[in-house]
């Protein structure tokens, strides 16, 4: 989906886009971004971790690391979109695959990003999606399929930009989802995330953070559809704003006539640290089944005084007691991710952007 | 170490030390000892700058240098340390994250180097041993599921892990069952020092059975109103605090 592919959405879904109103925002953009400093590129580690690197948009085969992860994992190109297909039985567990995506200074004004993952039956993929900062304004629109029993841990982390994410994920019967996003920024930023639970016993777990400065917009938009009985969703998002950010939280639960015995549960929590900057949460459920145990809750507050008394009377300055405040905020929603070495990678993210 | 002098404080406008004076040598632990709503509280957060206690009058001075001229953190830094009556609990970040933090911060002020993830293990063992608190706490959540006792040990933890040279413990005593007490005043005792001041503030005079002052102060109505060796806790034991509370009146 392009740009104006998701103008045109925008201009139809207006209740959709209530609070990121997109061209407003993508005309009142004038930052640049620094691409070579302030980001470490993850592959520099010096570890043995498998990464598919895209420049402009263009997968470069040749500049990727593969590691045990077959070379043909990724088909396609940037015109069509990539696919990336695992069959029946297979597991690309052991080494989770980072799929890295960089502009430089010949990046065109605009990249349409298309990807599709298919996992079939039984299928294991673990993928960490990282976006480095770019002045590029990117839209990426990702089809998943899972069939029966597959399981996906899907974690992204988006630096500074214009970013515009939709993902249609698909959950056949004992499938799961899990999704964690970090977004870093945004001018503006969208994430949105649709999951359908179309077999009985599907599940989908979707976490976030949210860390917005400055004139930082973003926006994570979620819905997320009981088709089948027996199905079981869990969401916690964390957003924390300083300056004059703005953050968006929509989340929506629909369990259809049928779902029986749905397990829907939703949770956004907002820490402002500024006056200025404002947080919009709008929870939804819509339950046509009878017999199900769904809830939402929403809660924005600020930091808490007693807290930062306690810690600067041990020492530690303003900036040290916010950055640890901000560590336990998050805490519960980083607990939620599964790879170990992606607790790692987001905490130390959180604890830059905190400093 | 701490010299205090005709010191007046207020929270939102109301006048809650109204003049107090009170000097503490190196080396000596005074207690102050009041009945409720007398300032007992006040007067330690008016020592360690909590926000919302304004001091109208008066000058602390300590180790030298005017105390009330530093923030928070300045105060910590320069070695004043509050074991607060109500430890807050801080989910979701280790103990041992929070000491290494605390004890880097203060190092840094020294003009120290900081200490690396297994100095800082070795020293917090060591310590965290000493006053009876499992390795197990340490990796625990600040405070989180800790029972009373095991806060206020924490308290003492962080204490003899940042080496303060003037402790305030207030109401350290609250909310502990004699074992615990015991605990929690071994630990104390432990830190005494010719170079390390003591404040302790309580309202019962058990507390000071096991940590023994050299000096008792009586605070009601925002001031000292009699000072006098460690039998004066008796006396009030015996007498409460009736005659304070009808004198001020």
């Amino acid at each position: 989906m392009t740009l104006a592919a998701f103008i045109t959405r925008s201009r139809r879904e207006q209740e959709d886009w209530k609070y990121t109103d997109l061209e407003a925002l993508l005309a009142s953009t004038n930052k640049t971004f620094n691409l070579d400093t302030g980001f470490r590129r993850y592959d520099e580690d010096g570890d043995n971790r498998a990464y598919l690197l895209f420049l402009n948009g263009v997968w470069q085969s040749a500049r990727s690391r593969f590691g045990s992860v077959p070379s043909c994992i990724l088909m396609g190109d940037l015109e069509s979109g990539y696919q990336l297909t695992l069959g029946e039985q297979t597991c690309l567990v052991a080494q989770p695959i980072e799929m890295v995506f960089e502009t430089d200074s010949n990046a065109p004004a605009e990249i349409a990003l298309k990807l599709s993952i298919d996992i079939g039956k039984n299928g294991r993929l673990t993928l960490l999606e990282n976006h480095l900062p770019s002045n590029t304004i990117t839209t990426i629109e990702t089809d998943i399929t899972l069939q029966s029993r597959a399981k996906f841990v899907h974690g992204k982390i988006l630096a500074s930009g214009t970013h515009l994410a939709l993902h249609e994920v698909r959950v056949a019967s004992g499938g799961y989802y899990n999704n964690f996003s970090l977004l870093r920024g945004g001018h503006p930023a969208r994430n949105e995330i649709n999951v359908t639970l179309e077999g009985e016993e599907a599940q989908a777990a979707l976490n976030g953070i949210m860390l917005l400065r400055g004139s930082d917009h973003a926006d994570t938009t979620t819905r997320i559809t009981h088709q089948a009985p027996n199905c079981a969703s869990r969401q916690v998002y964390k957003t924390v704003l300083d300056g004059k950010a703005r953050g968006v939280f929509q989340g929506k639960i629909t369990v259809a006539p049928h779902a029986q015995k749905s397990d829907g549960y939703q949770m956004s929590r907002a820490l402002l640290l500024s006056d200025q900057a404002e947080m919009d949460a709008r929870p939804e459920l819509e339950i046509y089944a009878d017999d199900v145990k769904c809830s939402h809750g929403s809660a924005i507050g600020a930091l808490d005084e007693d807290a930062m008394f306690y810690l600067r009377a041990r020492g530690l300055n303003e900036t040290q007691a916010r950055a640890l405040l901000i560590e336990s905020f998050v805490a519960e929603t980083l607990d939620n991710v599964q790879v170990e070495a992606w607790r790692d990678i987001f905490r130390r993210e959180i604890g830059e952007w905190a400093q | 170490m701490l010299t205090i002098k005709n010191l007046h404080a207020s929270i939102g406008g109301k006048e809650i030390l109204k003049g107090i004076d009170l000097s503490i040598p190196a080396g000596q632990v005074h207690a102050i000892m009041g009945p409720n709503g007398s300032g007992k509280s006040t007067l330690s957060y008016i020592l360690s700058d909590r926000a919302g206690y304004d001091v109208t009058e008066g000058s602390v001075t300590f180790k030298g240098r005017d105390l009330l001229s530093l923030n928070t953190e300045e105060r910590a830094a320069a070695g004043v340390f509050l074991a607060m009556q109500y430890p807050v609990e801080i989910p979701g970040v280790s103990n041992m994250v929070f000491l290494k933090t605390a004890l880097n911060a203060i190092r840094a002020s020294r003009g120290q180097s900081p200490l690396d993830a297994m100095q800082t293990l070795k020293l917090l063992r060591g310590k965290a041993s000493a006053i009876g608190l499992s390795e197990d706490m340490l990796k625990r959540a600040v405070n989180v599921g800790f029972s009373g006792g095991e806060k206020k040990r924490n308290e003492i933890l962080q204490m003899a892990v940042l080496e303060p040279s003037l402790c305030i413990l207030d109401e350290t005593d609250s909310g502990l069952d004699i074992d615990a007490l015991k605990i929690v005043a071994d630990g104390v005792n432990a830190l005494r020092s010719p170079e390390r001041s003591m404040l302790v503030i309580t309202h019962y005079q058990r507390l000071l059975d096991y940590i023994k002052p050299d000096a008792v102060h009586v605070l009601a109505y925002g001031k000292i109103r009699r000072s006098g060796g460690a039998e004066l806790a008796h006396e009030l034991e015996e007498k409460g605090y009736t005659d304070f509370v009808n004198e001020a009146a």
